[in-house]
């Protein structure tokens, strides 16, 4: 399935479901086009569900990575949902997920995003 | 090399595939692929059904069922392309051998699924050959044992992709999966580095690629026709600082460039040797196998 990208968003943190492939072609072009979007409409907080992504190679991975470094030169954040299988495996053989924080739970990542010591009921 | 591709069921207005039943879940799916573009499908009992239709009339797309034997398959293939050179025939198996997928290539299959394999993979291989407005093979095998296999690939994203689902295809027991998805990664990484920096992915300038199989190890070898390049001048690869995975991406930032560079980076970590040539357009990825477990007594 060629890439297929919906955004949603959970107070000020955008979350992008990713589904189909994330490779060198069509399908990476459109990742890196929509990232670079909503970097350039002053988005900060990106979550990027990888949990439907079938294949991504090192165009997918540099989509990530460009993003990750553009969001930090601006004191934002990207972080990673749920690698699968082939993709979480690749991510791990490159040492991403000790760069760009992982994580396997959406509520968890979410409040990852929220400054230390904050609370909802405060 | 390839000859131009013709137009023989281009010019029809109503696309038609003709299927051979693969069950019930294979069926549907591929019936929804091809509706959702519009297009008809004819079903048959068997290659012989096929082979009758697809000599009295042309077709878009063929799929075989899988029950049949590769050989009758890629023997089927060879009969329709004698009358129709440009036919698209992807063969569905459930019964092969390791040695099968060089004939699919050879007889100029469009693709090839032994099972298990992938629906979503399969849906997405139907769609390129739908995708294609007129197509010739663009792989073109030069030799070919179960051991050593030479042949060219056109430069394109479509025949890279065609390729890596071949090489998937491939099942010997004797490769366990995990090594055999290791290698097939990297191999594409090396392959579309070598499209797009030796071949401009221009469609006129071919690859040269070596599969090698020994005892212990698997070898490709990945030939550019580009002029080259120093791997130690190469910043804006990731490969020339593994350490480092952000340092490129700033390089290729100044330099302008699209995101990218981790192609070599991942193919080293993928394998256990990656060798370039001096002249940096000629690369050999090897990857060592486990020894094979020794027999119970």
């Amino acid at each position: 399935m060629g890439l297929q990208i919906s955004t949603r968003e959970s107070g000020d943190v955008t979350i992008i479901d990713l589904r189909g492939r994330a490779t060198l072609g069509d399908d990476s072009d459109l990742l890196i086009g929509h990232l670079n979007k909503l970097v350039a409409t002053g988005v900060l907080k990106l979550l990027l569900n990888l949990a439907d992504v079938t294949q991504l190679d090192s165009s997918g991975i540099s989509a990530i990575v460009g993003t990750h470094v553009c969001l930090r030169r601006q004191a934002g954040s990207l972080k990673l949902l749920c690698p699968r299988g082939r993709v979480r495996a690749v991510l791990r053989l490159i040492r991403l997920p000790e760069i760009i924080p992982t994580f396997e739970d959406e509520t968890e990542a979410l409040a990852s995003f929220r400054p230390r010591g904050f609370s909802a009921a405060s | 090399m390839t000859t131009p591709c013709g137009s023989v069921a281009a010019s029809t207005t109503e696309k038609t595939a003709l299927l051979v039943a693969s069950g019930a879940d294979i069926d549907e799916l591929l019936t929804n692929v091809l509706a959702s573009e519009g297009w008809s499908t004819q079903r048959v009992l068997d290659n012989q059904h096929i082979l009758e239709l697809a000599r009295a009339k042309p077709f878009d797309l063929i799929i075989t069922g899988r029950e049949t034997r590769v050989a009758e398959d890629v023997e089927l293939l060879r009969k329709i392309r004698s009358a129709r050179p440009h036919i698209r025939l992807i063969i569905l198996t459930d019964k092969f051998t390791p040695g099968d997928v060089i004939s699919a290539m050879r007889e100029g299959a469009f693709s090839y699924f032994s099972a298990p394999f992938e629906p979503s993979e399969l849906a997405e291989m139907v769609r390129a050959a739908m995708a294609e407005p007129c197509w010739d093979d663009g792989i073109e095998v030069l030799s070919g044992t179960p051991e050593w296999v030479t042949l060219t690939a056109r430069c394109d994203l479509a025949t890279a992709d065609r390729l890596v689902q071949f090489l998937h295809g491939v099942r010997d027991p004797s490769i366990p999966e995990a090594e055999k998805d290791q290698i097939i990664l990297a191999f594409k990484e090396i392959l579309l580095n070598a499209m797009e920096h030796g071949g401009h992915f221009d469609p006129s300038q071919h690859v040269e690629i070596s599969f090698i199989r020994a005892r212990r190890a698997i070898a490709c070898r990945v030939k550019d026709p580009g002029k080259g390049f120093s791997l130690e001048e190469l910043r804006h690869a990731a490969g020339s600082s593994p350490d480092d995975l952000f340092t490129h991406a700033k390089v290729r930032d100044e330099q302008g460039m699209r995101p990218g560079g981790f192609g070599i980076l991942l193919a080293k970590k993928l394998v256990d040797e990656l060798i370039y040539n001096e002249k940096g357009n000629e690369v050999v990825l090897v990857k060592y196998l486990p020894a094979p477990k020794s027999p119970t007594t």
